[in-house]
């Protein structure tokens, strides 16, 4: 019954989207609100029986399915993207007359993916994981059948997605041949056999894969445009919660770097790079956007390159801290972007929000805490969060990561305050159909921002979640 | 000899996927591509596991197989919405979003 | 010695099947039925039609419940020593099968009109 138990947060989440799916084929029976609340009962389901399993390292399936601290932390950030998504989702449906029960099914399923992605150290769960998710994924950011963006944000995320995934388990095919085993702790090793071309090629090839679905420089192109013209709470979704379990699994395959001594310098060599290309080029591309949903995917790159600095300096405790923060920073801002939208439409084009923040200070004021916390203004936790990562980083001897960390970082604040501005400081061109009648937003906005103070504040206790979650990687 | 042939084989499946997917310019044809590279990773667990002689690879082919009908499913289902909405495959004309 | 038994059984029962459906099937004939038989399509036309609207959704549907049929393989390889624990697996893997049918189903997936 061991295994069962392991597998409770797993079968929540699929029986409520297959639950939600079918209650989505009725004709009247099924309504938004219905599909909704049983969508959020399987993710609480979900998150308790999860809860459960902490501190019982539990395995299952010969070891396949490893609840360890890591993955639980991991499962209760993906759980609770997925619930604030369904709650950003709840009314923009009705309003872009979008078909519901495959959004809340969608999103359940892939939110599973996704915890099978972070519960396993074999590589190969780890790619089934990710393409549940990713299949999602892709039919999530063409949800909404109206819009000719959507259809084409849907497209290039299949096609680039597609591709990755090939060169996914490419790799891992090269992996198999030669070691022989695709347990994730055995990968980073230098070679000492013969094969070592191979099993370098295959090592390569599954890091880029994994760098483009965390989009990190150069295979980032796609991600800008899957966030515009995805519907804005999957772009919510999408902002987080996969490139947390992507980096996850970078962590998992550099772990040994750090507990054994033994290093792999071609990795951290070539990651160091990445890290680099992705900060300057995440920030300054944010600087020339003017389309609100771009911005806030390049400045989600931007934060990637941050992140990624903390898996080369070894540092498992600040990337948790670090992914926490942003998963509330990201969901919260797209928040805020669909609570200043109007019926069948949203504000996005920067010129368009003059005057915002004085007409609604409550959303302009939580947007601007929540900006300031993605620039690395104290008393936020984006600020502890920079803080805790770029001090490890020159700690760990990466000084140089830490420098251009830092510079790129206040190049960052010039395009969030310009957002800030914008609202505060400009007078209203014309008269916005904003839809205040949008509680369930609202309560994602509040609670965003108060998990961002918190974090700044008082981080004490889930500092102490992070320790034991580290510990058990 | 034969492992190195079937593995040969599969990485030059995999390069023609992938040049395929860079240089063609049509959903269709980069889907394609993709395919090929897929089954050309699914010939190297084949053509590996025979040196070895373990039975894990051929399962893991039957995964990829079928995540790659699941693919293909939500896939050519999205290929086809553009087509009926745009009356046009080509990646050129995917230019509603820019920036 | 058998396989000659084989061969009179199941001829035989073919025979008579062949035979009942002459002796006892209704006579009625109309054109349709009077046509060569070319598989979907009618055998006489000028160049070929573009497809049904439907036609690209039951193939996708039939390229994924065709794959799960896949997994069947390795399931009865293990069955024997498994038993019961293996027969409750794939009990819950028809039911995820069967909701997608119901959800394709309800979704009117199959109606071809």
């Amino acid at each position: 019954m061991n295994g069962f138990a392991a597998l409770a947060p797993l079968l929540f989440l699929v029986g409520g989207a297959i639950l939600v799916l079918l209650l989505g084929t009725r004709r009247n029976g099924g309504t938004n609100s219905v599909q909704a609340a049983v969508s959020i009962a399987a993710i609480a389901a979900a998150g308790f029986s999860a809860a459960r399993l902490w501190g019982r390292a539990v395995r299952a399936f010969g070891g396949q399915l490893r609840f360890d601290e890591a993955a639980l932390f991991m499962t209760f950030l993906f759980l609770l993207a997925a619930a604030m998504a369904v709650l950003l989702g709840m009314r923009y449906l009705v309003r872009h007359a979008m078909p519901r029960g495959e959004y809340y099914g969608l999103l359940l399923l892939a939110a599973c993916g996704l915890v099978i992605m972070t519960a396993t150290i074999n590589l190969l769960i780890v790619f089934l994981g990710l393409e549940v998710f990713s299949v999602s994924a892709y039919a999530l950011s063409g949800l909404n059948r109206r819009d000719d963006r959507s259809a084409e944000a849907a497209a290039k995320y299949f096609l680039i997605g597609s591709f990755a995934s090939a060169f996914v388990i490419f790799g891992l095919a090269l992996l198999f041949g030669t070691r022989g085993s695709l347990d994730v702790h055995q990968l980073a090793l230098p070679e000492t056999g013969g094969s070592s071309a191979l099993a370098l090629t295959g090592l390569a090839l599954v890091v880029s894969g994994l760098a483009f679905k965390i989009a990190l420089v150069p295979f980032h192109m796609y991600q800008p445009d899957v966030y515009e013209g995805a519907p804005t709470p999957v772009a919510a979704f999408f902002a987080a919660a996969p490139k947390a379990a992507g980096f996850l699994v970078l962590l998992r395959i550099l772990v040994p770097h750090f507990q054994t001594g033994i290093r792999n310098e071609a990795i951290i060599e070539f990651l160091s790079a990445v890290a680099v290309a992705t900060m300057i080029l995440g920030n300054f591309a944010a600087l020339r956007q003017r389309n609100l949903k771009r911005i806030l995917a390049y400045s989600s790159i931007a934060h990637a390159g941050y992140m990624l600095i903390a898996v080369i300096s070894g540092d498992p405790a600040g990337l948790l801290f670090y992914l926490a923060n942003y998963l509330f920073m990201g969901v919260g801002a797209f928040a805020a972007v669909i609570a200043l939208g109007g019926p069948g439409r949203e504000i996005l084009d920067l010129d368009e929000f003059a005057g915002v923040g004085r007409r609604y200070p409550w959303i302009g004021g939580i947007f601007t805490v929540l900006l300031l916390s993605m620039a690395g203004f104290p008393p936020t936790g984006g600020f502890l969060a920079k803080f805790y990562v770029f001090s490890t980083a020159v700690r760990a001897g990466h000084l140089g990561l830490a420098i251009v960390g830092v510079l790129t970082s206040l190049v960052s604040v010039y395009y969030y305050l310009r957002i800030v501005r914008i609202m505060f400081m400009k007078e209203p061109e014309r008269e916005l159909d904003v839809d205040t009648e949008n509680p369930a937003v609202y309560l994602v906005l509040f609670l965003c921002l108060y998990a961002v103070l918190q974090l700044g504040l008082f981080p004490g206790n889930i500092i102490t979640l992070i320790r034991q979650a580290t510990a058990s990687l | 000899m034969t492992t190195v042939a079937v593995v040969g084989l599969s990485i030059v499946l995999f390069v023609l996927g992938t040049i395929a997917f860079i240089v063609k310019r049509d959903l269709l044809t980069q889907f394609m591509a993709v395919e090929i590279m897929l089954n050309a990773a699914n010939l190297a667990f084949l053509g590996l596991a025979r040196g070895s002689g373990r039975l894990d690879a051929q399962v893991i082919v039957f995964f990829v197989m079928t995540v790659a009908a699941a693919e293909a499913a939500v896939g050519l289902a999205i290929v086809l919405h553009i087509y009926r909405r745009k009356k046009s495959i080509k990646t050129e004309d995917l230019d509603r979003l820019r920036g | 010695m058998t396989l000659a038994l084989v061969f009179l059984i199941f001829g035989l029962l073919g025979a008579v099947m062949v035979s009942m459906n002459a002796l006892l099937g209704p006579k009625k004939t109309n054109p349709v039925k009077e046509q060569p038989f070319e598989c979907g399509s009618p055998p006489l036309q000028k160049g070929i039609p573009g497809f049904v609207i439907k036609f690209p959704l039951v193939v996708f549907l039939f390229v994924l419940f065709d794959i799960e049929v896949a997994f069947l393989f390795p399931w009865a390889l293990i069955f024997r020593e498994m038993k019961g624990p293996a027969f409750l697996i794939l009990l819950a893997y028809a039911a995820v099968l069967a909701a997608g049918f119901v959800y394709a189903w309800r979704k009117g997936a199959f109606r071809w009109d």
